[in-house]
């Protein structure tokens, strides 16, 4: 499979900050894959998406040393209006993720497509169809001021990923809704994977990357310290160090090892647990 | 959908129309012939079922700069022929006179404009701008305005509230009162402009500056008034400037 | 990125105008809450000018009075004059007369002239001397006591202008002090404001 995107050595600098808040970080990743970026606060998981959208140093300016490569071409030989078809960004706060200028849901949806220049009747299909999709048909004649923030958060994901961009970048998009629009998010990007994207997602939900997510980077104070698949770095004693969430059945599962309960191996999901314990046990009792 | 006959005129046909009246009263210097307008204009606001609003703000508008543009002239405009004393003032005839064309001309040409605003959704009036040239970057502006402004109105009042209950006096005398503006402006000013830059982000996510020409879900239709009436705008344009300065 | 900076400029500097619009609207409404005997109608302009420059300025200024004048067509031919203040607000952001206190009341009175001088010719062409705010009054005082009308539409904008342009640049130079250098450095004279020189 080929990498469709590769940093290396990537470093950036804020414009009135003395550190660097990305510090030598390289990393690629495949075609199709579902990258989960971890980290605490601070870490720079965002500044991070910024990077791989051009948007740093673009809008932020500052220091931007070593090189970022989409889909085999060096980002600062895209025009900023391709890499808006190519990489499909959505952001934390989705107070500010609104166009501004639609007055109802439905228009907003289209609003990305209308600048695409994607004909009329295709638009409409495509909008119907995401609106389906992310489950906010009932919201389409609503003024996209009038919703909450979980519902802006669906329009948002929901304007994004109607113009089908190869990759999408998704900065906690789920911070403003519960367990089961937190599910329902999850499903679609799962819905994306499956239909070939790339995807990149800030998540704080550890549960969730454990179920869904193929790879995880752990940032800590800028760096990337660790790599790989997620049930690799969950199960690594390093990833204890950074002082991360871990899933919650792995914090029950590493407590148990702790105080002298073997496991056969670390679970990462829910149902792993009992299957971790009964082959321990069925290799004691054999 | 609506069917008012006015109402769905093309925004330019209504604009051509206002400016029509506009015009025409610049050309025509008789107040008689401007004031008529207004009887003329309140009948296609009342065709348009906008009657009531139109006349309010009409008469909030411009009633009292009419009195006081109607009372400068008829005291203060040069002139000999005394009609009538007030006080230290002396209304003239040449007052009189100026003070009848100005007051009509303004309530013409201010009563046209408003019209137009009342017959026109601004959605669509940007629309047929756009549909002329204007830049893409000019609708977002104007679009987003409208939007931005009583997005604001309602944060000033709540951050007002907050200020009341945390004990920043909002009434009493000059100073304190004057003391109170700044903590209410500053952090809505701030607010608003560190969302400046997601704004932007999220625009260029959603493609605004892709190099393609964009298509538009909002489409204006022209029916054939819309055709007709400018043709024959300019033919009546036309005979009034021939009838004022070649007859 | 092919696209250059100043492109980014404008993307960012754009967007400023919608919110300099609704900050000179929503200021006039607030100081007509607080009582206040002065406009603060045109805070956003002179902002916007001190931060971004003359040009995103004028557009800003331009659009408040076309808004305005959807609802009182009286502040049409008035949109020259908020252009004129936010050309001159952004020009004197550019010459540093918007760092210190002392300069910006300075300032403040450069910006009251050029309101003047484009303001009272619309008033005497356009309506013939008065509209209907307070220096209508005063302009009938000063027509009274024997003046010529223009230098009585002249002296009475000046005297209702100049508390009001002097005070709307100093809240301008205290919001733009209160900024962090995190706003500033994304503005076209941001670096200008800021507290640590961008290296």
């Amino acid at each position: 499979m080929k990498n469709i995107i590769e940093i290396k050595n990537m470093s950036y600098r804020y414009p009135v900050s003395d550190d660097f808040c990305l510090k030598n970080i390289t990393f690629s990743i495949q075609k199709g894959a579902f990258t989960a970026i971890v980290g605490n606060n601070g870490a720079g998981k965002t500044t991070l998406c910024n990077a791989i959208r051009g948007f740093v140093p673009h809008f932020y300016k500052g220091e931007l040393a070593g090189e970022v490569i989409v889909d085999g071409k060096q980002i600062v030989d895209y025009q900023l209006g391709q890499l808006g078809e190519k990489i499909g960004y959505v952001f934390q706060n989705p107070f500010s993720q609104i166009s501004g200028v639609k007055d109802s849901v439905f228009n907003e949806v289209a609003y990305g497509l209308e600048n695409l220049g994607v004909p009329v009747d295709e638009i409409i299909q495509k909008v119907e169809d995401v609106l389906k999709l992310v489950n906010i048909e009932h919201l389409r004649g609503k003024n996209p001021f009038e919703l909450s923030g979980g519902q802006r958060q669906r329009v948002a994901l929901a304007a994004i990923i109607v113009m089908d961009p190869d990759i999408l970048v998704i900065d906690e998009p789920t911070s403003q809704l519960d367990p089961i629009g937190t599910e329902d998010i999850f499903d679609v990007i799962r819905l994306m994977k499956e239909r070939g994207k790339t995807v990149l997602l800030v998540e704080h939900k550890m549960d969730l990357i454990a179920e869904y997510a193929d790879n995880i980077l752990v940032l800590h104070e800028g760096a990337l310290v660790m790599q790989g698949p997620v049930r690799e770095v969950f199960s690594d004693p390093k990833y204890a160090t950074f002082n991360i969430q871990y899933p919650h059945v792995t914090e029950v599962a590493l407590n148990l090892i702790d105080i002298g309960v073997p496991l056969k191996f670390i679970p990462i999901r829910n149902e792993e647990l009992p299957k971790a314990l009964k082959m321990e046990w069925e290799e004691n009792n054999d | 959908m609506k069917l008012n006959p006015i109402l769905n005129l093309h925004p330019l046909t209504k604009l051509y129309f206002s400016l029509f009246v506009t015009i025409s009263v610049i050309i025509i210097p008789s107040y008689i012939f401007a004031f008529t307008w207004f009887p003329i204009l309140l009948v296609i606001a009342i065709i348009a079922g906008v009657g009531k609003q139109y006349l309010d703000i009409v008469v909030k508008a411009l009633v009292l700069l009419l009195g006081i543009v109607f009372i400068m002239q008829l005291f203060f405009y040069p002139g000999d022929q005394v009609i009538g004393e007030w006080w230290i003032f002396e209304a003239t005839k040449e007052g009189l006179q100026y003070g009848l064309v100005l007051t009509s001309r303004v309530l013409a040409m201010g009563s046209a404009f408003i019209l137009f605003f009342r017959i026109t959704e601004i959605r669509d009036f940007v629309k047929a701008l756009e549909d002329l040239g204007m830049p893409p970057m000019g609708a977002y502006i104007v679009l987003s305005t409208l939007q931005i402004i009583p997005e604001m109105r309602r944060q000033a009042h709540t951050i007002m509230e907050a200020q009341k209950t945390r004990g920043v006096e909002t009434e009493g005398s000059l100073l304190i009162r004057a003391k109170a503006f700044i903590p209410i402006l500053t952090p809505l000013i701030l607010s608003s402009i560190a969302s400046t830059e997601e704004r932007a982000i999220t625009l260029e996510s959603r493609a605004f500056s892709a190099p393609t020409k964009k298509t538009s879900l909002h489409k204006l239709k022209r029916s054939n008034s819309d055709r007709t009436i400018p043709i024959v705008l300019l033919i009546l344009m036309i005979s009034l400037i021939i009838w004022r300065f070649f007859l | 990125m092919k696209r250059s900076f100043k492109d980014d400029f404008n993307m960012l500097a754009m967007l400023l105008i919608p919110i300099g619009v609704a900050v000179n609207l929503v200021g006039f409404q607030v100081a007509n809450v607080l009582k206040l005997p002065i406009f603060l109608d045109t805070i956003g302009t002179i902002l916007i000018g001190v931060v971004a420059g003359p040009w995103v300025a004028l557009l800003a200024g331009l659009i408040t009075n076309l808004i305005n004048a959807i609802f009182n067509p009286i502040y049409l031919p008035y949109a020259l004059t908020s252009i004129a203040i936010g050309l001159g607000a952004g020009y004197l952001s550019k010459f540093g007369m918007f760092k210190q206190i002392g300069k910006v009341i300075i300032s403040g009175i450069i910006i009251t002239f050029i309101a003047v001088i484009v303001s009272a010719p619309i008033t005497v062409l356009v309506f013939g001397g008065a509209t209907g705010n307070t220096s209508a009054i005063i302009t009938a005082t000063f027509l009274a006591a024997g003046q010529e009308l223009w230098t009585a539409v002249f002296s009475s904008s000046f005297i209702t202008e100049v508390a009001d342009k002097v005070v709307s640049v100093l809240i301008v130079y205290f919001i733009v002090k209160s900024m962090s250098d995190r706003y500033l450095s994304k503005m076209n004279y941001g670096e200008l404001y800021m507290k640590r020189k961008q290296r």
